[in-house]
């Protein structure tokens, strides 16, 4: 097995657990003066970082901090352009993942490498086999390594039908069967349920325990109380705060990471980042407006979607949605979510049934006549249907919009860009300009800009706000949820999607639960109801709870 | 030559309202590139470097003759280069320039021949003719959008089986006299069209004889400025680039990617039409079984060495116009084989698809 061969030329982890006479022991990794700079943006400057042999050390930063460039410099995928890396005392200088591999670490990085078609252990021997392939031999291994640290694994299941929780498992497996000295995991809970994150962070505990470091990135804290020895802080670029007993020190963490204080912090985005929202807060924003006759913006009858296979995504979709209104959508990623919002948004037709806004019947509308009627859509998916990163700032934000731009049948690129200006200060989008590419703004400024131009929607009646945070760090949150809230006053009605059960708890009127695409149950969006929803994304009836 | 094309088409990265030195800089040093490894074939063949050039200068512009038979050379490459370039802009790949000139031919024949042009007034004589070519090469490039609309064939396949077809409908129109052949007055009238009647011309732009400049240069211009004030400042021109960049973000904005599809190759096929009609009515003056002979290839590399840009078109247009007289007559003086500009073309190609594939591997990706 070349994962044993791997071991071979790298010293055993256990060694360097096993030396604790030197009171500051040799750091397994340390990083010194170590900057980045991508064109004109300096990722990261002047990073000093000790990670000692069988800690779990975590890096916390809003998006865009460079937590991700950090971990990518240390397994070789970035090049640092001035500093050093020590690993183990001795110069490190990966200049390809393969050789960061070689020299003991491993990386989980966001975005999965599996090949969906294949199975679990042929994805673990990708790469990994020469000649003959001994596939019982590694399933032992993955059996074995399963019981070690606790990763519930079917060797010979297809990638396809896994979670996003079990692929995740399998990078694990992928990384721990090298049998490293150092596991970077980047980012590793954003997709994760509740319950899958806890299984997640026990892993990281006995990945720690039997010697190897861990590296985990993050931004929430609650993930740091739970498991973290010792905690920097990344802002801008820059360490700007480091704590070797975080659970005692959250609150000037948290302060560091955001660059301001908790005070004054919008409830939502506490709930996002883990910091337990003060429940009357929520409870006091979610005042419904009084609902009178004729107050409905949405009215869903009957919505079903066949897939092309027949199977049944969404299942008779019932609702109506208010004026005033934020009704929440919950439900596990994959429960008919995504085709709900897809045939809400024009994108796609719905195999039965009717929904209406406003009164007409807008089954069987286009993108651009729902667009005429007042219906805004923040797509889960920003990057494939929100925008377009190829193009300008100000094409972005008047995409559905260029209509009113011509002029002698020209485009105005001067009155374009006023308004893409006034835009952009009104939803604070951050940038050097109006025309700067899209594709370089960080995720929050994207989705501001995706909202700004949503929201400007003459006649704006109707919100379909899809995961409208995911990825964004905490200013950004409260800054969607501030402009969600506004619109909402402002007699909008919001359907709300989100797999995040804190946001929505804190954000919404009601909740409705989807599971296998059917309305399993809805309720008051109040924190008693929490236990209710998770039982009912669970696919459990309400008698059941 | 074609799967190249869109190779390099897809490799190269579109140009999202960036132009400018490096792109241009890339294509510029492709063709030196290109260049040198013609001059060493030369060497190789045994003929003195110094003959060589100088029968491509004598050729390519040696003369005012040489000059604007260069020049009207490159004005059909100019158009189909055009055309290429628009359809690029939504992420097209329209390798169909040689079926298009060919329809393009077919109809400003018939029109000037039997569709009673040569009896209207100028400058509707020649006008008509033109604009018969354009919306039968523009039908041409329409079909393979509405294919790509309806059936989702790619566009590339489609527009170069289209070109096969084009290339032999015009065979089979001169070989008929019920359709475009003349008529066989002596077993020696060869398989071709009658010479159309000379108000079908197009106009000379001098009176001297020895500058066959005509009005189709100042036509392309103007073409050329058209295309790039729809595509830089038009809305048309940005919805063009929003399609062609995620046409999934752009339905949801509420573009209509399909008509604007099936537009945008009609455009494309007008243009390699309006090609045609300059180089019977400006150049050949009757429609010839091997009228088009790799034109609407020649521009498609036109097309690509431009990367985007009109000016670019504007550009490799008249270095492949130059290039191919002084090949002719490299291969007359020099016993130079013409070939070597082919081996030059496929050298450029080549060159540009390693250029787009180094610069895309140098760029990191942001993660």
């Amino acid at each position: 097995m070349t994962a044993a061969e791997a071991l071979s030329s790298v010293p055993a982890p256990a060694d360097a657990l096993a030396s604790p006479r030197a009171a500051p022991a040799a750091p397994l990794l340390s990083l010194r003066g170590l900057g980045k700079r991508f064109g004109s943006l300096q990722a990261l400057a002047d990073v000093d970082l000790d990670i000692a042999a069988g800690e779990i050390h975590c890096l916390l930063g809003e998006n865009g901090a460079g937590k991700s460039t950090l971990c990518n410099m240390v397994f070789g995928v970035y090049q640092p352009e001035v500093g050093e890396m020590l690993l183990a005392g001795r110069a490190h200088r990966p200049a390809s993942p393969a050789q960061a591999l070689a020299s003991g670490i491993a990386m989980v990085h966001q975005h999965f490498s599996l090949v969906a078609d294949m199975t679990v252990v042929e994805n673990l021997m990708l790469g990994q086999s020469r000649g003959v392939l001994r596939q019982q031999e590694c399933a032992s291994r993955v059996r074995s390594l399963a019981e070690h640290y606790g990763l519930v694994l079917d060797p010979w299941a297809r990638i396809q039908d896994l979670s996003v929780g079990e692929r995740q498992r399998v990078e694990i497996v992928k990384c721990l069967m090298r049998e490293p000295r150092l596991l970077v995991l980047d980012e590793p809970t954003a997709v994760l349920l509740p319950a899958e994150i806890d299984g997640l962070l026990e892993v990281c505990q006995r990945v720690a325990a039997r010697g190897c470091s861990v590296v985990l990135v993050t931004h929430k804290l609650a993930e740091i109380r739970k498991v973290a020895h010792r905690v920097t802080v990344l802002r801008g670029g820059r360490v700007v705060a480091a704590s070797s007993d975080p659970a005692a020190e959250i609150e000037r963490l948290v302060r560091a990471m955001i660059g301001r204080s908790l005070e004054g912090l919008d409830a939502t985005a506490g709930a996002l980042i883990g910091e337990v929202a003060r429940s009357d807060d929520g409870a006091a924003a979610a005042t419904p407006v009084r609902r009178q006759l004729g107050d409905e913006t949405l009215q869903c009858d009957g919505l079903t979607v066949r897939d092309a296979h027949g199977v049944t995504r969404l299942d008779r979709f019932t609702l109506v949605v208010n004026r005033g209104e934020i009704v929440g959508v919950a439900g596990v990623e994959g429960n008919g979510q995504s085709e709900l919002a897809a045939v809400l948004s024009g994108m796609r037709p719905a195999s039965e049934g009717r929904f209406f806004v406003g009164g007409v019947d807008m089954t069987a509308a286009t993108p651009k006549q729902l667009t005429a009627a007042g219906v805004a859509v923040v797509p889960e998916d920003r990057h494939a249907v929100g925008c377009i990163s190829g193009m300008s700032l100000a094409e972005n934000l008047v995409l559905d919009r260029l209509d009113r731009f011509r002029r002698f049948g020209l485009l105005d690129r001067k009155a374009l860009r006023s308004e893409a200006l006034e835009v952009m200060a009104r939803f604070d989008v951050r940038a050097a300009g109006p025309g700067v590419a899209f594709g370089g703004l960080s995720g929050g400024n994207q989705q501001k800009a995706v909202l700004g131009r949503e929201l400007g929607i003459r006649g704006l009646a109707f919100l379909l706000a899809a995961q409208p945070t995911r990825g964004l760090d905490v200013g950004a949150v409260e800054a969607v949820y501030g402009h969600i809230r506004a619109a909402c006053a402002r007699g909008v009605g919001v359907l709300l999607v989100s797999s995040e059960l804190d946001e929505l708890l804190s954000v919404a009127h009601r909740i409705v639960v989807l599971y296998r695409g059917r309305v399993m149950g809805e309720c008051r969006a109040e924190p008693q109801a929490r236990d209710r929803i998770g039982a009912l994304m669970a696919g459990h009836t309400a008698q059941a709870a | 030559m074609s799967t190249g094309a869109a190779a390099i088409a897809s490799a190269a990265p579109l140009p999202a309202g960036r132009r400018g030195p490096p792109a241009l800089l890339i294509s510029a040093l492709a063709v030196l590139f290109a260049i040198g490894c013609g001059m060493a074939l030369v060497l190789a063949m045994g003929v003195r470097i110094g003959d060589a050039v100088a029968a491509f200068a004598e050729g390519a512009w040696g003369s005012p003759y040489a000059i604007a038979a260069s020049i009207n050379r490159a004005l059909a490459l100019g158009l189909v280069g055009l055309g290429f370039v628009l359809a690029q802009r939504a992420n097209l790949t329209n390798v169909g320039g040689e079926g298009q000139i060919a329809l393009g031919g077919i109809a400003a024949t018939a029109v000037s021949l039997y569709g009673g042009a040569a009896s209207l007034p100028a400058p509707w004589s020649f006008v008509l003719p033109m604009l018969a070519a354009a919306v039968a090469g523009g039908a041409w490039g329409g079909i393979a959008g509405v294919l790509k609309v309806k059936a989702g064939t790619n566009e590339v396949i489609s527009t170069l089986l289209l070109s096969f077809i084009a290339v032999w409908m015009v065979y089979g129109a001169v070989q008929s006299e019920a359709l475009l052949r003349q008529p066989m007055t002596t077993t020696a009238s060869l398989p071709e069209s009658s010479e159309i009647p000379d108000a079908t011309k197009l106009p000379p732009l001098s009176a001297d004889a020895d500058t066959p400049l005509h009005v189709g240069l100042p036509i392309a211009l103007a073409l050329a400025a058209v295309v790039a004030v729809v595509l830089g400042k038009t809305v048309f021109g940005v919805r063009l680039r929003a399609i062609g960049l995620n046409p999934v973000a752009a339905r949801r904005a509420g573009m209509r990617i399909g008509p604007a599809i099936v537009w945008v190759l009609f455009l494309a096929g007008a243009l390699g039409g309006l090609a045609g009609a300059f180089m019977l009515q400006g150049d050949q003056g009757s429609l010839k079984a091997r009228f088009s002979s790799g034109y609407g290839f020649d521009g498609l590399v036109v097309g690509l060495l431009a990367r985007g840009s009109v000016p670019g078109v504007v550009a490799s247009a008249v270095l492949f116009g130059f290039l191919r007289s002084g090949g002719i007559n490299m291969e007359l003086a020099a016993k130079v084989p013409s070939a070597l500009v082919l081996v030059i073309q496929g050298l450029i190609i080549l060159t540009l698809a390693g250029a787009a594939f180094w610069i895309d591997r140098r760029k990191e990706p942001a993660r």
